[in-house]
């Protein structure tokens, strides 16, 4: 399942705050299955979260969004997560999320930009996320071409597919 | 302009083959890849990816290390189940280093057998990868998405991050500080300050630093949210490595003039004991600011702090002592090797004299899987993090501190300053 990075996203935001980790979006210690953690993602930081989320919500948060373990946030786009915007994220998340792929943006100033609640706008081929109520605006800067192709090809997993059929095929 | 360990150890596995610099994107040639206890989901990804028959290869049988650890023997029927599907993927890839009936935690495995060398770019799907920089090897942990990348090719993308030095500064104490100062720094600057960046830690305490102290600074680098946390190369690093591997290495040093997004100096002269408090790496304070608060258990162990150095004050402390009535002390050393040092010097015995719980090696400790707590219940741990949950019940409270701070409690019954419970520290 690819991702168009250049079609626009507009959906109702959900905000967190500094530090979440993966324990707590991914808490697979406890809910084995993905049927479960889908009814338990996120909810030591917000209990409401997993119950009323919708497809197509987006999550807004501050620093270091996915600390702690390499887990992955499939479970977010599961429960429907249109996309991610954050002040900064941890590294392994931001590259788990890229390979997935779902869009996740680091955006400095998003945090101030919408309340939860709100709606946000996310246009990546313009570089921006904006407020659909205020107007106000922050930039979403651009990847670097090599990430532009992780998405283009539907998630890492899907590029290294892809690659190696290539390379058999010439016997390179 | 010179360059940093970072910048050069990047370099130097540089598809491209040309010099880099802090923010370059490349595509790195990998020189082993650390797979563990969630193999089969990185086969599963492969599967949905179009490779219906799991991987077509690897790309270098004698370069991955499969260690099925974290919970070693099983601690559920799925994983029992799980590692029977491993062992055999293991066959039939020819993975020629593949550890899947000893108990252990890979991070300690992995230096155990000498699988990481000085110099050499080490990647693992699991976030303490990172903790073979005490080596001076360039570690760090990598997505399932990534591995799958690596196991096929033996590449990967990376983006050379700045570096900050941290000169650490000072004398070793006659007990371990090594994770007093990684929590003193995340509580000062922040529990992501090296955020996509790599340490590198310098200054008149590393060469007193034990390997087992450097290795849980290293480990601990993810904690800050650093992509690499690196030792120079000395002589401990070269006793420690050749003991384990006679295969050849090449160090790796920074330049004089690299250039640096930061220096932080830590005088551990100066340094309080101190503990996170829950729910997060960063929340940290002097030990003194929360003694008092009673505790359910206490324990030693993870990647982070169950080497021998960690167990030994634990048990240098006990000696004589009692763990105080209700307190459960649940002690696991990092590897199987491990555990036969300590038992060689004696330190288990001491320990169950004293009435702590010496469990299996493993990831037990650090996750619910070994010790669950209840509601209400307040645990002191040196392992790596203290999320909220991360021991089962969202209502429990989990502090971080050092073995040393740990034991105190222990003994104490309730959060103390070490030197308040023994003498001559
Ligand atoms: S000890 Fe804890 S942090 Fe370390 S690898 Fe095991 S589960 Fe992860």
């Amino acid at each position: 399942m690819g991702f168009d990075l250049n079609r626009a996203i507009r959906g109702r935001v959900w905000k967190f705050g500094d530090s979440v980790d993966t324990d707590s979006i991914n808490p697979f210690y406890l809910y084995h299955t993905m049927e479960e953690l889908k009814k338990h993602t996120l909810e030591s930081f917000r209990p409401e979260f997993p119950k009323e989320v919708k497809p197509g919500d987006i999550i807004v948060a501050g620093r270091n969004f996915g600390c702690g373990s390499h887990r992955p946030g499939l479970v977010l786009r599961e429960v429907g997560v249109a996309a991610i915007v954050v002040e900064s994220a941890s590294r392994l998340f931001l590259r788990n999320t890229i390979a997935l792929p779902m869009p996740i943006f680091i955006a400095p100033g998003i945090s101030q930009l919408v309340d939860d609640g709100e709606t946000l706008e996310l246009d990546y081929q313009a570089g921006v996320a904006r407020n659909t109520a205020t107007g106000a605006a922050v930039a979403i800067p651009k990847f670097p071409p090599m990430i532009e192709q992780i998405y283009a090809c539907g998630g890492l997993p899907r590029l290294a597919r892809q690659r190696y059929l290539a390379e058999t095929r010439t016997g390179g | 302009m010179g360059q940093t360990i970072a910048e050069k150890i990047l370099s130097r596995h540089n598809l491209a083959q040309a010099p880099l610099k802090a923010g370059d994107f490349i595509g790195a040639r990998i020189d082993g890849a650390m797979c563990h206890y969630q193999f089969m989901d990185i086969h599963r990804l492969a599967v949905e990816a179009g490779f219906e028959e799991g991987f077509p290869r690897v790309w270098d049988t004698g370069r991955v290390y499969l260690l099925v650890d974290h919970h070693q023997p099983a601690l559920a029927q799925s994983y029992a189940d799980e590692n029977v599907l491993i062992r055999k993927e293991a066959r039939r890839l020819g993975i020629e280093h593949f550890h899947d009936a000893e108990p252990g935690i890979a991070h300690q495995m992995m230096p155990d057998y000498g699988y990481v060398r000085p110099g050499e770019l080490v990647v693992g799907n699991d976030s303490h990868t990172i903790a073979y920089g005490a080596l001076n090897a360039g570690s760090t942990g990598i997505t399932r998405a990534d591995m799958l990348y690596v196991l096929l090719f033996g590449e990967l993308w990376f983006q050379v991050p700045k570096s900050i030095r941290i000169v650490l500064e000072g004398r070793q104490p006659g007990y371990p500080i090594a994770k007093d100062i990684i929590l003193y720094l995340a509580g000062r600057y922040g529990d992501d300050f090296a955020q996509n960046m790599a340490l590198e830690f310098t200054g008149s305490l590393v060469p007193q630093l034990s390997m087992d102290s450097r290795m849980c600074l290293s480990t601990h680098g993810v904690e800050v949210a650093a992509k690499l946390a690196m030792f120079p190369f000395d002589e401990k690093t070269r006793a420690y490595v050749e003991a384990r591997t006679d295969k050849p290495y090449e160090p790796v040093a920074a330049d004089p003039d690299a250039a640096y997004a930061k220096e932080i100096v830590v005088n551990v002269d100066e340094m309080p004991f101190v503990v996170a408090k829950p729910h997060q790496f960063g929340n940290v304070g002097p030990v003194d600011e929360v003694k008092g608060v009673e505790v359910d258990q206490a324990q030693i162990g993870s990647c982070s702090n169950g080497r021998f150095e960690d167990i030994e004050i634990a048990a240098r402390m006990l000696k004589g002592r009692k763990v105080a009535k209700g307190v459960r002390f649940i002690i696991s050393p990092s590897s199987q090797q491990v555990y036969l040092q300590c038992l060689k010097a004696g330190l288990i015995e001491s320990l169950v004299e004293s009435g702590a719980h010496v469990v299996t090696p493993g990831c037990g400790v650090c996750q619910p899987k070994v010790g669950y707590l209840s509601d209400g219940e307040v645990c002191i741990t040196a392992t790596t993090r203290n999320f909220k949950g991360r021991k089962g019940s969202l209502k429990a409270e989990i502090y971080l501190g050092g073995p040393l701070t740990v034991t105190a409690a222990a003994v104490a019954g309730r959060i103390v300053n070490p030197k308040e419970v023994f003498d001559g520290l």
